[in-house]
């Protein structure tokens, strides 16, 4: 009955904030900062202070269920998993084992994402498993990987506040990343520069010494005008591109077109701030770049990602402590996800699926033969539902609020013959569910995350899932084994041990040399101490490349139906689809309904005060939500948080992919707003 | 010291004067954590660094524990003051509690600027001279020179406001159920950064004669905000007019709840360090 306290790790943003759960009675009652943690040394941004609110909140699932028309009946683990196995089974049997896909969880540990991915691999011989990764940094890992050869934040969040100059491009860490928003502050507190590119004046925007308020997906424009600007100015790195970097004369050809007039016509911004932004940063002598879904989010995600990485490897801010790119990841444990190889392309450790070599080691590794084809994405999962892709396996993902054009996706889900969730909720995915399996949440379970800077940090059970609910290894060996694979774990810890023995850059990773601090992979053996930052003398790829961004600009702009950009994202109190923090008490009422961000000349041509009810229209669809009117946005623009059920802001988005990461635009598509009568 | 400290951990629970010992223990691999000692054995692995405030924790453990739960809480000067001022407003009985204290070092001293870096009973450390806060020169310049260009350099650093609630929650005395700082009268929901006069003044205001100098509000901000400046020049105008400091007597009454006619001055002007700058009673 005493109270008893557990080091763990916040279960939202990627940052891996260390948090201390107060246990009395069974029950998680108090969150507390972790004085002792490596990266957030006593910080909490105000959903790590309420992460204990939703654990045991009333709605949580805690049996199994089954689908009986429109109903769900509780049934027991053997009969939901002999079901699942059937099912699941039955589809590979009679459509080949491609029509049957899996949608990972970067929510999850890393375990069971291994355990995830090696189920759908080795059971079904595919390798449709993805996760919400694709929605989120795919262009980095495609980009990061090709240009300097890892898909990595190259440093560590720590390393930040050493920067003299950071740009910060697409990204609102100030509500999204608050942590490290903090941690730039020191930064700036030191002397250095901070630089905000974002088309809204955001909480980041207010806070630094140059905003350029660039039109939506003009990224490109401004990084190569900017990077024009440097050359013809003399301020590139000439002896690290001499001696690390190739492609440069194939890069400052590409730039001939990209004037600084022109770049600073395209993308808005006056041509002295985009010089002085410029100049800023290549003088600095340790510069970062630091960027969010603001880049990847759009159709040209990934030659976003090319842009920002040709910048700073033209100025040599990569491979010392003070300088490189920074990628922020979201999820918790995105960075893990994709680790593990939750991925339609590769296997744990970014090892590619159609490698020979490396499908021999797996194939002998799991005793079953392995698909050479690479699987689907996400959304290539959702848009084949009920025809290629028969039978779906989601563990907590909420496609039906996260994808883009939900009306579309609703659709698919129902079109599928058999689909099955895991959650801790009966999400709006779980409802189309023919099965539900519960899951439990990140205080419920051991296993390990891995943040946005590559660190492993230990999960540590504080107190058990409710009722019937079970931690989803638990689940996971259950449904292997019914599958008919060799699943013999104990614990995660040993699901880690295999997974260091296959994936080298994992190798050193053991559940006890966590205990501490985490380690930041490569760590390749038990002795190694791990990396706090990458491609030091050399690049991972041998030398760095400068590729050269192609602009394209957002595939659906603002015309005489749809006058208006909206794009969407994240704000403070809130996390995502919402599941959890619309069910963390003090969080709901910081922010209990939905909204939309529109400026006050907009308004005040639309008769719309702060508070009116109105509609929201694109080609997909139409929401119902509140105006805020505020100069955050630009005229002309609307920003919509995707957090809110009853007014899913993804109706409204363009299900465009860019092509080589297979993202869709979430950040730019057109639509129109209309004043509802009271 | 640490071993005084945990002489004094173990008699107490030996003979079962408590029934638990609230402080840090260092665990696998030398990480440290907040533990409720129950066993004596216990005890080698209690520690007294890092600095981590504990009195609201202690308070959260004795008002969810039977009525005759004793616990001794491993207490510096400012958690020791916390839990007196906790006792004033009826939240913890100092019957159930046992004070372990320790003085801090000089270094931690001139960390938080601590006036009065050691508690009522010292068991273990040497007490360690008093810091002032305007000695430090971040915070001087927060609080003395040109009122409008203070404003603009308050106002620049408010601007990071992330609204994570960071210092109400770590604040050992922020205990008001309601708070006002959920009040939407008050601070607008929704958007960050909180208000700066109505978020940080109405905080500020409301701890003027509780505020225990523990520095948690400041430590628990992730933007770097400097929230004890407000915090000392609240506390040095209690100080001045009234020579009262919150946590030292748990008998006198704050001077802002007693009718003005008992206190020695009636608190009509200001003191002169806030008109003229300086501290006034150099």
């Amino acid at each position: 009955m005493s109270d008893s306290f557990v080091r763990t790790i916040c279960p939202y943003c990627g940052t891996g904030c260390g948090l201390i759960l107060r246990v009395r009675d069974g029950a998680a009652v108090e969150s507390l900062p972790d004085r002792d943690h490596p990266v957030s040394r006593g910080h909490l941004c105000i959903k790590g202070w309420y992460a204990h609110e939703f654990i045991h909140h009333p709605e949580r699932l805690t049996t199994p269920l089954v689908r009986e028309g429109e109903r769900f009946r509780p049934v027991s683990w053997k009969e939901a998993v002999a079901l699942a196995a059937e099912r699941l089974r039955g589809t590979a049997e009679k459509y080949g084992g491609n029509a049957v896909g899996g949608l990972s969880s970067a929510k999850c540990t890393n375990e069971e994402n291994y355990l995830f991915q090696k189920l759908i691999r080795a059971a079904f011989g595919t390798n449709n498993v993805d996760h919400c990764a694709r929605l989120c940094h795919a262009p980095t890992t495609v980009a990061m990987a090709r240009s300097l050869g890892s898909g990595a934040m190259t440093n560590s969040i720590a390393h930040l506040a050493r920067a003299e100059c950071i740009v910060m491009i697409g990204s609102n860490a100030a509500e999204s990343h608050p942590i490290i928003m903090g941690e730039i502050y020191r930064a700036v507190d030191g002397g250095a520069t901070l630089i905000v590119v974002d088309p809204r004046k955001t909480a980041a925007a207010e806070n630094a010494r140059i905003h350029l308020a660039i039109r939506p997906g003009t990224d490109i424009p401004l990084v190569c005008g900017m990077m024009r600007h440097i050359i013809d100015s003399g301020l590139h790195n000439g002896s690290f591109i001499g001696e690390r970097m190739e492609g440069f004369e194939d890069l400052r050809a590409f730039l001939s077109a990209w004037t600084v007039d022109r770049a600073a016509r395209e993308s808005g911004i006056p041509e002295a701030d985009l010089r002085r932004a410029a100049e800023t940063f290549a003088r600095a002598r340790e510069g970062a770049v630091v960027y969010c879904m603001g880049i990847t989010q759009h159709a040209c995600g990934t030659a976003n990602v090319f842009a920002l990485c040709d910048l700073a490897m033209l100025c040599g801010h990569v491979g010392r402590e003070g300088s490189g790119i920074y990628p922020l990841r979201g999820q918790n444990n995105v960075q893990g996800a994709c680790d593990m190889g939750a991925l339609p392309n590769v296997y744990p450790g970014y090892q590619a699926v159609g490698d020979p070599a490396v499908r021999d080691k797996f194939r002998k590794a799991w005793g079953r033969d392995l698909s050479d084809r690479p699987g689907l994405t996400v959304t290539e999962m959702i848009g084949a539902a009920g025809e290629d892709i028969r039978a779906l396996y989601i563990m907590a993902e909420n496609p039906a609020l996260s994808d883009p054009d939900v009306n579309h996706v609703l659709e698919r889900l129902q079109a599928l013959d058999f689909l099955v969730v895991q959650d801790i909720f009966l999400t709006e995915t779980a409802r189309f569910a023919h099965l539900v399996l519960p899951g439990a949440c990140y205080a419920e379970k051991t296993g390990t995350f891995t943040n946005t800077e590559r660190r492993f940090q230990l999960l540590r059970k504080a107190v058990d899932p409710p009722g019937d609910a079970e931690d989803d290894f638990s689940v996971l060996c259950r449904l292997g084994r019914a599958l008919g694979l060799d699943f013999p774990y104990r614990n995660p810890g040993e699901v880690m041990e295999e997974i260091a023995a296959l994936a080298p850059a994992y190798g050193g990773i053991r559940h006890d040399r966590l205990e501490k601090a985490g380690i930041q992979w490569p760590c390749p053996n038990t002795e190694h101490p791990g990396t706090a930052f990458l491609h030091k003398d050399r690049f991972t790829r041998g030398k760095g490349l400068f590729v050269s961004p192609d602009h394209t600009p957002p595939r659906e702009s603002p015309d005489g139906d749809y006058p208006f950009w909206l794009s969407t994202g994240r704000m403070f109190a809130h996390y995502h689809t919402g599941t959890m923090t619309r069910r963390s008490a003090f969080l709901n009422r910081e922010q209990e309904e939905p909204y939309v961000e529109i400026h006050p000349e907009d308004a005040r041509n639309l008769t719309l005060e702060d508070g009116d009810p109105v509609r929201i229209t694109s080609r997909r669809g139409s929401i119902v939500t509140t105006a805020r009117v505020t100069g955050r946005v630009a005229r002309g623009s609307l920003f919509a948080p995707f957090h809110f059920t009853e007014a899913r802001a993804n109706r409204l988005t363009n299900p465009v992919l860019d092509p080589l990461s297979k993202i869709p635009e979430f950040k730019a598509c057109a639509a129109r707003v209309e004043k509802i009568k009271a | 010291m640490m071993e005084e400290i945990r002489n004094k951990a173990r008699e107490l629970l030996e003979k079962k004067d408590a029934d638990g010992v609230l402080g840090l223990r260092r665990g696998e691999e030398a990480v440290v954590a907040p533990h409720v000692f129950r066993e004596p054995g216990e005890i080698d692995r209690l520690v007294t660094e890092p600095k981590w405030p504990l009195a609201k924790t202690a308070m959260r453990i004795l008002q969810s524990s039977p009525r005759d739960f004793r616990l001794a809480v491993v207490v510096r000067g400012c958690d020791d003051r916390a839990l007196v001022e906790l006792a004033k407003r009826n939240q913890v009985t100092e019957e159930n509690l046992r004070f372990i204290g320790m003085a801090c070092t000089e270094e931690q001293a001139q960390k938080c600027l601590c006036e009065r870096p050691y508690p009522r009973t010292i068991h273990g450390g040497k007490p360690q001279p008093g810091v002032h806060f305007l000695q430090d020169e971040r915070v001087s310049s927060l609080l003395e020179g040109d009122p409008a260009e203070r404003m603009e350099r308050w106002a620049a650093i408010l601007r990071r406001c992330i609204k994570c609630y960071g210092c109400r929650n770590a604040c050992p005395i922020c205990v008001c159920v309601p708070c006002k700082l959920e009040d939407d009268i008050w601070v607008e929901k929704g958007s960050i950064p909180a208000e700066m006069l109505v978020f940080h003044l109405i905080r500020a205001f409301h701890l003027s004669d509780a505020c225990v100098a523990c520095g948690a509000c400041q430590e628990a901000c992730p933007v770097s905000i400097p929230v004890m400046a407000l915090q000392f020049a609240m506390r040095q105008v209690l100080k001045d007019r009234y020579g009262y400091e919150p946590g030292l007597d748990g008998a006198r009454k704050s001077p802002v709840l007693k009718n003005f006619l008992e206190e020695p001055e009636t608190g009509k002007d200001y003191p002169a360090w806030i008109t003229h700058g300086g501290t006034g009673h150099e």
